[in-house]
């Protein structure tokens, strides 16, 4: 662990945006409010200033007058190693990067990206913890964190075309749209890969999967490490450029979307001319503009039917109103909002790398328990999502605390009422 | 003691040097942070960014300190978000809405304006003082608050208490003769004036960076903030 | 020399021992007795009573009045006062005295007078200080027939059994020592730091008042005074405290101009710049010509006459609780720029912080955990 390349980190990361919103804050402790991690635990370390201590403390100390004299005098102590490990532990296994202490800060103040750049430093330090850096390294060296390497990509695609009846183009040339799945889906939810082929079919699209450009997922955005992130993203925009593709059709995954269209362009240089785009926001431009038709009240008689929103697509990404145009269509008559929802929604307590640690456990099935309030609120007999790392959280604690719901991708639910 | 000459001291030359510590103070703040580098966002937005920003101001002005349905959030937590808004709120109407700070912003910049009748300043300068008390409570047994807190916070509670107490002690005429309570609220005053710019309390003038920043991110994102 | 009492005096004068009476309770009111402490005292006694006694055992008292650096108000203001009676009293009665402006001899004739009286009286004259005394210069700024009215202040202080300052000048300095002080005027006390000094400031002070502390004075000795020195009996309250527009301060009702409907309405003058809460004085209660009325009263805010240095007390119309001295523009634009210097600076080594790490960075953090 290199606690001072940490601190170096810290210090080098500061610039107006980081040192105003330092500055911002009044240590009220509202955003603790918001964490799910917090609310459902109830220990004070989790709430989200305090997961940016170690931040403010390198600012203090190297960038203001009482700061260095507080050091000078023993008043203060600069970060050492116990501090940086004690800090990996809460922010990367209390924290799902869903920003949404940002929305309830007085002040305003980014406390995602603030914690982001904690990681960041944290990841220089490597003081990340060992699972999800070995899922990191996976990706590094076989381009996917579970695994999904050249051959196993290829055996995948078979079998679910082969599976589902459904063509999935891979290197096509000529194509407008570059797909890319996420190893969860093709891994976990294959259902999923197979809806969203169905779907670009019906809808005409001219598109093509990647070999290279395989994996939409990023763990190196999990680690909060610039490097890893931007050869991860390279892999899909070369892939993308190769291709002569229009526009990078990501599926259901959140932070890949944060990652790609977000936060690419300020990080690498980005092709021109190639629009990134997800698929929550595909599937009701299809259905609105007429491209695909699909059976009004399909999934009406099934049960109350709700909607989790995926903090990096709705509150982080923008798609809020369309999912819910799509499931005023399919379920007018079933279709329920939890409560809180839209861009005040509750996390569903995996993403941001914590599902892929071990010992975090006990945090994300404490923070589901929050979800379980809402679902049971509202009578809900059905989730559905537009992220499969919310849905492999929400599939794993049903099973985990026995639950009577059914946890569906909306892709597969659209594909499933497609009317030819 | 001579009370009028202490009393002359402080709304004399005391004041004015805290008040040019004041300026210089704060403009060093503000100038040290703001010079750190900002990197351009290269990142095409799909909202307005500037309506982002629009947004969040008026939440930030007009809505939130008054309406409790902003933020389902809030329900958790009321205490910190009403006494919060009810002391900024007092704060707002006694220094800027009260006769008797009117008459010192008349002297400072050239021009008055028309004051809240006595008892109504007077209710709010009451509340905000209880607010505070709920505040100070309130970071002794939150377990958040009592992981955050330092000497720093209980000094920013003084410094601004103090003023805010003299201030009600003095429009009262209780305790003290009229020129010993009004030497003692400037004593306080000054003394907050030039704790300000070297402590969180400038958070009002940082209030700016991060409010945009919010608008500007979520708008960019067609979110609302 | 043998002295009447005045109570002999005045008899020999033939007063009846109705008018005697009537004439002790005028003096009991006059010397602010109502309110003077009486804890003092074994067992309480009338007032009116305490008067007869020390008017049937004290004598008149000389008195000395010098006027230095003034505008002779306070002379003007008790010899034209309304209230003949006691004024009468005081100059013909309770008193025998040397006044330069009241005497009918001048030049001369009138600097033997007072020379002989305070021969004759030395160590028993109260002397009463109108104006400041300039010590600018050599003191040259005020002299009366050749001398400086320092060395006259000293020379009469000397032999004086108390000193009585009237008026703002003499008891704070007054206008001539307010910003600049060309003169360096200063006030009696200032000046002459071992006899006792009852301050009556005002500008002028109020004739009643300044008769009522000779009053006192004469029957009593020297009243209570507060830090000031100035007479708690009269100086006790300020014009705030007891003015009859107090409940619309309370009310928070203001007059905003001269001319408008606060004003009218007589209305709180707070924002006109009244510096009535801050100013001790009875003018809120014994008022002017024999209380018809006093500034605040007939629409004008009070000035603060009675407290020290109130011409620079932020100038008369300029509200109470505006400070008294603010940066001027040039002043606040140094400060802007000097912060933004240090800011700059500041914000240089800090950049190069991130660019440069800072050579402790290279030792083991563990060896350097307590600093």
């Amino acid at each position: 662990m290199k606690t001072q390349t940490a601190v170096q980190t810290f210090v080098s990361e500061t610039g107006g945006w980081v040192a105003s919103q330092l500055e911002a804050c009044t240590r009220c402790g509202m955003c603790a409010e918001a964490c799910h991690f917090y609310q459902a635990t109830g220990n004070p370390e989790y709430a989200p200033v305090w997961k940016i201590e170690l931040l403010r403390r390198a600012y203090e100390q190297r960038f203001t007058v009482f700061g260095r004299v507080k050091v000078a005098l023993g008043l203060d102590h600069p970060i050492s190693d116990a501090d940086i490990s004690r800090w990996s532990t809460i922010d990367y296994e209390a924290c799902t990067m869903c920003n949404k202490c940002a929305l309830v800060c007085p002040m305003g103040i980014d406390l995602g990206s603030l914690i982001h750049a904690v990681r960041e430093a944290l990841s220089a330090a490597e003081a990340v913890p060992a699972d999800l850096m070995a899922a990191v390294n996976k990706q590094v060296t076989e381009g996917s964190p579970l695994g999904v390497t050249d051959a196993v990509f290829d055996q995948r695609m078979e079998w679910i075309a082969d599976e589902w009846e459904v063509a999935l183009p891979i290197d096509q040339p000529g194509a407008e749209v570059l797909v890319v799945f996420s190893s969860i889906e093709i891994m976990k939810f294959p259902g999923n890969v197979a809806a969203i082929a169905k779907i670009l079919h019906a809808a005409g699209e001219k598109w093509t999967l990647s070999r290279k450009g395989r994996e939409v997922v990023n763990f190196g955005f999990y680690e909060g490490s610039p490097e890893r992130t931007v050869l991860f993203m390279k892999r899909v925009f070369d892939a993308a450029k190769e291709l002569g593709v229009k526009r990078i059709l990501v599926t259901e995954c959140g932070h890949a979307y944060d990652a790609l269209r977000w936060n690419a362009a300020n990080m690498m240089e980005v092709p021109a001319g190639i629009e990134v785009t997800h698929i929550a926001g595909k599937l009701w431009d299809y259905i609105r503009d007429g491209k695909i038709k699909v059976k009004r009240g399909a999934l009406d008689g099934g049960g109350t039917i709700t909607f989790h929103d995926a903090c990096k697509i709705q509150r982080r990404g923008g798609f809020i109103r369309e999912p819910r145009e799509v499931l005023g269509v399919l379920a007018p008559q079933t279709f329920r909002e939890l409560t809180p929802n839209k861009e005040e929604a509750v996390c569903c307590g995996g993403g941001g790398g914590v599902i892929a640690i071990k010992e975090a456990d006990p945090n994300r099935y404490a923070a589901f328990e929050l979800k379980i309030e809402q679902l049971r609120a509202v009578g809900a007999k059905t989730v559905t999502m537009t992220c499969s790392n919310c849905r492999l959280q929400f599939t794993d604690c049903v099973a985990h605390f026995g639950l009577d719901v059914k946890v569906a991708g909306l892709s597969e639910l659209v594909a499933g009422a497609l009317e030819s | 003691m001579n009370w009028n000459a202490a009393l002359e001291f402080a709304r004399g030359p005391f004041f004015y040097a805290a008040l040019i510590i004041f300026i210089g103070g704060m403009t060093y703040r503000f100038v040290r942070v703001l010079l750190l580098g900002w990197k351009p966002d290269k990142v095409p937005g799909k909202g307005s960014k500037l309506g982002g920003v629009l947004i969040s101001y008026l939440k930030g002005f007009f809505i939130w300190p008054f309406i409790p349905w902003v933020k389902n959030t809030f329900t958790r937590n009321p205490l910190i978000y009403l006494a919060g808004g009810l002391f900024h709120l007092s704060l707002f109407i006694v220094l800027i809405l009260g006769t008797a700070h009117m008459l010192v912003w008349k002297s400072l910049l050239g021009f008055g304006w028309p004051t809240l009748p006595l008892p109504i300043v007077d209710w709010m300068a009451a509340a905000g003082i209880a607010a505070m008390i709920a505040l100070a409570i309130n970071r002794l047994i939150h377990p958040v608050l009592k992981l955050l807190t330092g000497a720093s916070e209980w000094l920013n509670l003084l410094f601004v208490f103090l003023p805010m107490t003299t201030g009600y002690i003095l429009t009262h005429h209780l305790f003290f003769p009229y020129e010993m309570g009004f030497t003692i609220h400037m004593l306080t005053v000054n003394i907050l004036l030039i704790w300000i710019p070297f402590s969180r309390i400038a958070h009002f003038m940082f209030y700016f960076f991060s409010r945009t920043i919010h608008g500007a991110q979520f708008g960019k994102r067609a979110v609302t903030p | 020399m043998p002295e009447k009492t005045i109570a002999e005096e005045l008899r020999g004068r033939g007063i009846s021992r109705r008018e005697f009476l009537k004439l002790s309770g005028i003096l009991a009111g006059a010397a602010g007795l109502m309110e003077a402490p009486i804890h003092a005292l074994a067992k309480p006694i009338n007032p009116v009573e305490r008067v007869i006694q020390a008017l049937q055992t004290k004598q008149r008292a000389p008195v000395i009045w010098l006027e230095f650096q003034d505008c002779a108000g306070c002379t003007e203001a008790i010899s034209r006062s309304q209230a003949p009676t006691l004024v009468d009293l005081v100059l013909n009665t309770l008193t025998i005295e040397y006044h330069e402006t009241l005497s009918a001899a001048a030049g001369f004739q009138a600097e033997e007078a007072k020379q002989a009286a305070m021969k004759k009286y030395a160590g028993a004259y109260v002397l009463v200080v109108e104006g400041s005394i300039p010590t600018g210069d050599g003191g040259v700024y005020c002299t009366v027939g050749g001398r400086t009215a320092v060395d006259l202040l000293q020379e009469a202080a000397a032999g004086a059994a108390a000193i009585i300052a009237t008026g703002n000048c003499a008891s704070f300095g007054g206008i001539p020592k307010a910003n600049p002080n060309p003169t360096t005027a200063h006030s009696v006390m200032a000046l002459v730091k071992d006899k006792p000094i009852i301050n009556i400031p005002g500008c002028p002070a109020i004739p009643e008042v300044t008769a009522g502390v000779i009053v006192n004075y004469v029957l009593f000795g020297v009243p209570e005074l507060d830090s000031l020195k100035r007479p708690v009996a009269f100086y006790g309250n300020t014009i705030h405290d007891r003015c009859l527009r107090r409940p619309f301060y309370e009310a928070g009702k203001f007059a905003d101009s001269f001319d408008g409907v606060g004003a009218r309405q007589g209305w709180c003058l707070y924002k006109l710049g009244c510096k009535g809460p801050t100013t001790y004085n009875a003018c809120a209660t014994i008022k002017w010509d024999a209380g018809l009325s006093f500034p605040v009263q007939s629409g004008h805010p009070c000035l603060g006459c009675s407290q020290p240095d109130f011409w620079d007390g932020g100038g008369f119309y300029q509200g109470q609780s505006a400070p008294l001295s603010r940066p001027a523009l040039a002043a606040a634009a140094a400060a802007v720029g000097i912060g933004a210097a240090v800011g700059i600076g500041a914000a240089v080594i800090n950049r190069s912080q991130k660019t440069h790490p800072a050579v402790e960075m290279a030792e083991a953090p563990d060896a350097k955990e307590a600093k």
